[in-house]
């Protein structure tokens, strides 16, 4: 670990915060401009957050000597649909269930009916339209091009899909980040963040399903040499997903929740390609492709690992989709890694590897180098040489096909997923000012005060009732 | 709806702590509190306040086993600290 420092001016949109207790409570009375209210509750939430959250100079993770990149053929889904280790014929099997059942329902079986797999479709028809193969890992999947075109004089483009001849200035490195970052939230992004370009996150090469279709494996896969430009920058973005559709995991309505924001998560990344592009600058929009999302975000500054293996953000915990987009624009002011407690939180909690209803998430108290699960001898799918907690994507894997959708259990029963409430972000600043004793404590008590249960279809008659959505919680 | 369920609670909670505030002024008045009722009062008046905004923002989101749990959680230990506190403040005078 690095040494870490307190830095006040973190750059996370925090939610008003203290409306609690009895200064909130007499401010909610006193007769003062609502306006004024807001910009007392932001200083005062500032200040407390502040003091919560720490920034780290380097990669907040140990990484041995003999890391190496990962490899695209790596990925789960690589191998599952294009069938990269052949070897592993369970994985092909769970690729294989995992297209199969996608598209049967089953009207006894509640959450996998006609109706909740309508909602799933609905949630990845733009994503599946405009950039199929991206949520596999595949690069340059429909809109998600690599190709940075040049407008011929004279020539008609409405799409503006075209990189600028003058490239803008801009007078200092904040005001790019600035614009950066306004442009990806009002595009429809949650959270932004900016890194640099760092080969280790990058995958080493990439797969081309096209070449296998048309009988050419030797073509199947390829370099970075034909990636059009050298990547300076990375812009991470990340998306919430909503809180009711993923309270009803294992079922097709938590995949209507993931598929609607990699749906959102394809536009968003588009329109920031095409923002840069205009202003001069070569970029490329990525889903899951081309690198790794979740080292990217947590150099960006998003969140913090997690024993689950996904990214746990300060304001909406794991619920989220991260998308990404390479450029050649480095004038911008660099985001740093925070850190607000999750992976201390996780060494006692192990509520994902309980709810994991294949045993993919590890109980171990401690991250360490290397996979330390049951098929850790075959996990050619784990980068391995980073310091964190090791989960078996291929058990995972094999329960999506069991389902015939992204499970997310683990997600829905983390004590750090929340709807937006005054309460819970309390809760989660003591979590990150407390030692570890009361680490496990306060996961009985989340368990007790009857959070994060996974596997109960009455929440599926939640996430429909209009009255359910009627609450705003800020 | 022009309030939300959150706005409104947080508004009652506003007259609510005032009114807190007044009973103590009021009886501190009458019976001058020493140190140790303060104390009792206080934090049993703040974990009341507490016990009413949590359990209303659970039921407003929708979990109320989390609001009945902020009951015996927040509730049962106010309502001691209130008791003791007005015991120790009686027993004074
Ligand atoms: S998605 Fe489901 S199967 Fe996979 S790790 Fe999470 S809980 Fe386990
Ligand atoms: S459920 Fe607990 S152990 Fe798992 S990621 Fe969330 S905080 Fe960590």
């Amino acid at each position: 670990m690095t040494d870490k420092k307190t830095d006040n001016s973190s750059a996370l949109n925090r939610r008003n915060f203290l409306k609690l207790g009895a200064a909130g409570a007499a401010l909610g009375a006193i007769a003062i401009p609502a306006k004024a209210k807001e910009t007392i509750t932001k200083k005062i939430d500032e200040k407390t957050a502040g003091n919560f959250i720490k920034t780290h100079d380097e990669f907040p993770h140990e990484i041995r000597d003999d890391y190496k990149p990962h490899s695209n053929q790596d990925i789960m889904f690589t191998a599952g649909f294009w069938g990269f280790h052949p070897e592993d014929v369970d994985v092909a099997n769970s690729g294989k269930q995992f297209g199969y059942k996608t598209f049967m329902h089953y009207e006894e079986k509640k959450g996998f009916d006609q109706l909740s797999k309508a909602l799933n479709a609905g949630g990845w028809a733009l994503h599946n339209n405009v950039s199929p193969l991206a949520s596999q890992a595949i690069s340059g999947s429909g809109i998600l091009k690599w190709d940075q075109y040049r407008k011929k004089e004279g020539e008609f483009l409405p799409h503006h899909d075209w990189v600028n001849e003058h490239q803008y200035e801009f007078e200092n490195k904040q005001e790019a980040t600035n614009a950066i970052k306004r442009a990806a939230k009002l595009y429809g992004a949650d959270l932004v963040g900016i890194t640099k370009r760092d080969k280790r996150w990058d995958y080493s090469d990439f797969v081309d399903p096209q070449a296998i279709m048309e009988g050419r494996p030797e073509d199947s896969v390829y370099g970075w040499e034909r990636f059009p430009f050298e990547p300076k920058s990375v812009i991470v973005v990340a998306f919430e997903m909503d809180y009711e559709a993923i309270a009803t995991a294992p079922t097709d309505v938590q995949g209507a929740g993931a598929g609607a924001e990699y749906s959102s998560m394809t536009k968003t990344v588009y329109q920031m390609a095409v923002f840069l592009k205009q202003l001069g600058y070569q970029a490329v929009p990525c889903g899951n492709d081309t690198g790794l999302s979740i080292p990217y975000a947590i150099a960006a500054g998003l969140g913090e690992g997690s024993r689950m293996g996904n990214l746990i953000t300060y304001k909406y915990g794991p619920r989220v989709r991260l998308a990404k987009i390479y450029t050649d624009f480095e004038f911008v002011e660099y985001d740093k890694p925070i850190e607000f407690g999750a992976m201390e939180f996780c060494k006692n909690c192990m509520r994902c590897a309980d709810a994991c209803p294949n045993g993919a998430i590890t109980f171990d108290k401690e991250p360490s180098f290397e996979p330390t699960h049951e098929n850790k001898d075959r996990s050619w799918y784990n980068a391995k040489g980073v310091k964190k907690y090791y989960m078996d994507a291929r058990k995972c894997f094999y329960t999506w096909g069991e389902f015939g959708t992204d499970c997310g259990s683990c997600m829905a029963s983390c004590p750090y997923n929340k709807p937006d409430f005054w309460h819970h972000r309390l809760v989660d600043k003591i979590t990150a000012a407390m030692p570890g004793p009361v680490h496990d404590f306060m996961r009985e008590m989340d368990q007790l005060f009857g959070y994060g249960e996974v596997g109960n279809l009455e929440k599926i008659d939640k996430f429909y009732d209009p009255k359910g959505r009627s609450y705003n919680g800020h | 709806m022009i309030f939300t369920g959150i706005e409104t609670l947080f508004y009652l909670l506003g007259i609510i702590t005032t009114l807190f505030v007044m009973g103590l002024l009021k009886y501190n008045k009458e019976l001058k509190f020493n140190a140790l009722s303060w104390a009792l009062l206080g934090t049993g008046s703040f974990l009341c306040i507490f016990c009413i905004a949590w359990s209303v923002s659970s039921v407003l989101e929708g979990v109320p086993r989390a609001a009945s749990m902020g009951l015996v959680i927040f509730g049962i230990p106010s309502l001691l600290f209130l008791l003791l506190g007005r015991k120790v403040a009686l027993k004074k005078k």
